[in-house]
């Protein structure tokens, strides 16, 4: 008979390296036309990340996102970047790019201030214009500020600038310190079905509603946050490398290591909880990793809420949870003990 | 040697390869091609899927031998010099792609779906996709494209909250 | 659209018409490839502010038309294919490799071995992981001796004319095991615990002292591949300048060229990585794995030499996640406020460090949970065992601990006969609460989370 549970799980999870430096360096050119180039040393490796860092350069520019082209990924070409990990991108390399576009940008209010007639920190850039604060009918096209920031003033608006969480080493007996600039939190909430004649468990409803900071992209923060479910519910329920006796792989292959299929997935309604940190970019943290975080705790504990078995080992495979229900029964009248 | 000529994306093309060439080299190596993945070579992550006449099959599976004569749709050829087939700008619009790498061979999975099935299910679309894994994106958005090019397709205005 | 179009029927093939030249395996012609000549894109691309927007991914247009040009999709004219044996084995001394018959095959044009690589060892942190093993093999994934060939299937039939001899050597495969004092030591002379790490804050036995209900536990969880779809690949070009260029799919190319400098001992500015567009990475693809393989092939052929990983491969010759041992002891109040903890980790480090003293210290500062806990006692130790290698992985261990501590939690809550939503929200962090490590943590929305996900759920309303 199939019976139905749920479960929840919360987390916590933080931005960058533990202590050690992890930098992020990034160019920023404004082009003639007020279109403008971002040049970065991380890689795409499926976040989304280029385009998060487009959408950062053109909000600090005052710029659509596809104003921004993104060079990426080549050690002649980029600036050192420490690179897709530690889900940092949005948050180190981000700060970095906003710094650079930022620095690229006062060299145009620097040039655009006489045009207007007021000083640089009297301008902002908005909406593909260079205005006057409070005053946005006093405005020149980037374009036309940056055409002649370069071709008559001699003054290619460039920036570059790096970034480095700050931390404070932990202190080696107690552990004490900062080790991370900045942590995101999350809950996932599963539903589940489990047969208790065969043990296996079917995950119909994952409920996610997680912090990132800002939400630079939306779409892409949702993304995430399914890919993560999706891997959360592979480590909970599927896979396992299995070893031998003399130390080899048994199933080092797709046919015999079970990663989740379309069939396997749930039900899935993602919240971005509301959330700001000024150490962000535009209030961003990231969002990379702790989406697979939490699955896997919800998943166990909607398991032992539909049967009634803490199941202490992953992956709760079918022949795992089937015992435990057995072993349960065999010692009914008892009460189960925690842990 | 083996000499096999077959139709790919409307063009007859010829090679002369060893007997044991998959159609996946085949169409990597000698047609550049590059469109389908090989991601495990045994069949198991559908990477490599192409579409031979009008079925999804795993290209790393079928020898080059066995698809002489036949006709091969490979991503290549999916769209055209107007747009995007309305598969491939349902799964721009939606994201629906991370790392992309399963992309070409989810989106003719899914062609052959909706060339047999204008008006899918959200499980007939998980069942059709099932040969295809993807370690990025849950599969939620690549779901959710196909809805919206099966509604594209049979001429249906897009059913999209913003 | 595929036509019905006879074969017959059509003109005649375009190879016909020029020769193409097999064995420099040149593509024949580059095939039509169709996609808009008008670039329309999506209005929300254009619109101002960019942050916040829902912008369409340029990198999704290309993965749609199957026009991204992942490392495996790239070919240069004369280019070679590489293939790594593997040992097979999980502990043992290699006394000798014989690689005079696969060097005498057509088609092969080099041969490399450990013992050839300038300096061979490499690693995040610890420089524990030989390129190609030398003279010990410490886990069955390590490659012992490489080979390019003009085709991929010469290669591989050369590696099995490869003759390794070994001398088995004793193995430990449990991590509890291998901290025993008489274990088999995976790197002797040193031990197999090669780092701990330690968080204490406040009064452990006091806690537990002035604790109404002490509860305990012990989790496990298992050894995960990262199954990026992509598998690594990697091609090396030696140019004439001593340069090598090497495209190669790696998410953190200036720690890359670092190590491919340090491994060949060629000054930074003469590697040049491009990575391009990756396949996947989740952690599985931060270090190098091939790559000086490949470029001292490069450079004894004077070729470009590409190597693309088996799928196999993938799961036996690069990282995992940490399999870890947790004991959890916490005492609660009546009430479910946690008043002391006690969390001890064992990480399955594998042969190799790589990632293992960040993910060490990840698991250990996150263990206790987004819960204030005034006194707190965390050990973690990460040792060797003749395994494949455990590195970076989507959460650096915390996937692990939090399977164990939000279990844990959930025991406690049935013990108390508290609603699990009600004991979180009770001991959650809040905005200024300490970390485990004393941080005082800042834009905390645990609270926030948790609430806004029973809400959706409808955790609170009555169960059917």
């Amino acid at each position: 008979m199939k019976r139905r549970g749920r479960g929840i799980a919360c987390m916590w999870y933080p931005i960058g390296f533990t202590v050690s430096a992890n930098p992020s360096a990034a160019v920023v050119k404004i082009n003639e036309d007020g279109t403008a180039t971002l040049l970065t040393g991380t890689v795409e490796t499926g976040q989304g990340s280029l385009t998060i860092l487009g959408q950062i350069a053109a909000e600090e520019l005052g710029i659509a996102t596809d104003d921004v082209h993104v060079v990426s990924a080549d050690t002649d070409a980029t600036p050192m970047d420490t690179g897709a990990i530690a889900s940092r991108t949005t948050y180190v390399t981000g700060n970095a790019t906003r710094l650079a576009a930022e620095k690229a940008k006062l060299i145009l209010f620097e040039v655009a201030a006489p045009m207007l007639g007021v000083k640089p920190d009297q301008i902002e850039a908005r909406d593909r214009k260079i205005q006057v604060k409070g005053y946005p009918q006093r405005n020149l096209a980037i374009g036309e500020v940056a055409n002649h920031a370069q071709v008559v003033m001699g003054q290619p608006p460039i920036g570059a600038a790096s970034f480095n969480p700050a931390t404070v080493a932990l202190d080696p007996e107690t552990g004490q310190g900062k080790p991370f600039s900045t942590y995101v939190y999350a809950t996932q909430i599963a539903e589940v079905d489990v047969d208790d004649e065969t043990g296996e468990v079917e995950v119909l409803r994952i409920v996610a509603a997680h912090d990132c900071g800002t939400a630079i992209n939306p779409m892409l923060v949702e993304g995430q946050i399914e890919g993560g479910i999706s891997m959360g519910i592979g480590f909970a329920l599927q896979e396992e490398i299995l070893f031998d006796d003399a130390g080899r792989q048994i199933n080092p292959n797709l046919t015999n290591y079970i990663m989740p299929t379309s069939l396997d997935m749930p039900e899935i309604e993602v919240d971005i909880v509301k959330s700001f940190d000024p150490t962000g970019p535009f209030g961003a943290k990231g969002v990379g990793e702790p989406t697979a975080v939490p699955t896997a705790a919800a998943i166990l504990n909607a398991i032992r809420d539909a049967v009634g078995v803490r199941i202490t080992s992953l992956p709760a495979t079918p022949e795992k949870v089937l015992a435990a229900i057995k072993a349960k029964r065999a010692q009914q009248p008892k009460r189960i003990a925690a842990g | 040697m083996a000499n096999v000529t077959l139709n790919v994306n409307g063009e007859a093309r010829t090679a002369s390869v060893p007997p044991e060439t998959t159609l996946l080299k085949l169409l990597r190596d000698n047609f550049n091609l590059t469109g389908a993945k090989l991601g495990c070579d045994v069949g198991d992550c559908g990477a490599c899927t192409v579409i031979v006449d009008g079925k999804p099959v795993n290209a790393c599976l079928m020898l080059a031998g066995q698809a002489d004569g036949r006709d091969v749709l490979t991503i290549e050829g999916l769209a055209t010099l107007d747009g995007l087939h309305p598969i491939q700008k349902a799964f721009e619009d939606n994201a629906s792609l991370q790392c992309g790498f399963c992309g070409p061979g989810i989106i003719l999975s899914a062609k052959a779906l909706l060339d047999e099935n204008p008006a899918p299910t959200a499980q007939q679309i998980r069942d059709a996709l099932a040969g295809n894994l993807c370690r990025c994106t849950g599969y939620t958005k690549i779901i959710e494209a196909v809805q919206d090019a099966a509604r594209a397709l049979r001429g249906e205005p897009a059913d999209k909250a913003a | 659209m595929a036509t019905k179009t006879k074969v017959a029927a059509k003109r005649a093939p375009l190879e016909t018409l020029r020769e193409a030249d097999e064995t420099l395996r040149l593509p024949a012609i580059t095939p039509p490839v169709t996609y808009p000549l008008e670039t329309l894109v999506p209005e929300v691309r254009h619109q101002t502010p960019a942050v916040g927007q829902r912008a369409t991914r340029p990198d999704g247009r290309l993965h749609g038309l199957g026009q991204t040009r992942y490392i495996d999709d790239l070919a240069f004219p004369g280019m070679l294919y590489a293939k790594i044996k593997r040992a097979g084995v999980a502990s043992a001394r290699i006394r000798s490799i014989d690689t005079r018959e696969a060097e005498a095959m057509p088609g092969v044009m080099a041969v490399l071995t450990g013992r050839e690589i300038p300096v061979n060892s490499f690693g995040p942190s610890l420089k524990d992981q030989p390129v190609l093993a030398d003279d010990r093999v410490f886990h069955a994934g390590d490659g012992v001796a490489a080979v390019a060939a003009v085709t991929e299937q010469i290669a591989l039939e050369a590696l099995d004319r490869i003759k390794v001899e070994y001398e088995p050597l004793p193995a430990v495969f449990d991590p509890l095991e291998a901290m025993k004092d008489d274990a088999p030591k995976v790197h002797a002379p040193n031990g197999n615990i090669y780092a701990t790490k330690v968080i204490r804050k406040g009064d452990i036995d006091k806690g537990f002292a002035a604790s109404d209900h002490i509860f305990e536990g012990r989790f496990r969880t298992q050894m995960v591949e990262h199954a990026p779809l992509e598998p690594h690949a990697t091609i090396a070009m030696w140019d004439p300048n001593g340069r090598v260029t090497i495209h190669s799919t790696l998410g953190r190319i200036t720690l890359g060229r670092a190590d491919v400098a340090r491994t060949l001992k060629l000054p930074i500015n003469r590697i040049r990585i491009v990575a391009t567009i990756v396949g996947g990475n989740f952690g599985g693809k931060n270090e190098i794995t091939q790559e000086p393989v490949l470029a001292l092939l490069s450079k004894k052929t004077g070729r470009p030499v590409k190597g693309t990983f088996t799928r196999t491969e993938e799961f036996i010759a690069t990282t995992t996640r940490h399999p870890i041992i947790m004991d959890y002891k916490t005492g609660v109040s009546k009430d479910g406020r946690i008043l002391a903890r006690k969390v001890r980790l064992v990480l399955d480090g594998g042969a190799y460090c790589s990632w293992s003293e960040t993910t060490l210290g990840k698991a250990c500062i996150l263990s206790a949970g987004p819960y204030k806990i005034d006194n707190l006692h965390t050990e973690a130790y990460v040792v060797y065992t003749n395994k494949t290698m455990t590195g970076a992985m989507r959460g650096f261990g915390a996937p692990q601990v939090c399977f164990a501590y939000e279990s844990h939690m959930d025991d406690i809550a049935a013990a108390l006969n508290l609603d699990p939503l009600d004991i979180r929200l009770l001991n959650a962090f809040e905005e200024g609460s300490p970390s485990p490590t004393g941080q005082v943590l800042h834009s905390v929305v645990v609270k926030d989370s948790l609430l806004q996900a029973a809400q959706r759920f409808g955790w609170k309303e009555p169960r059917s």
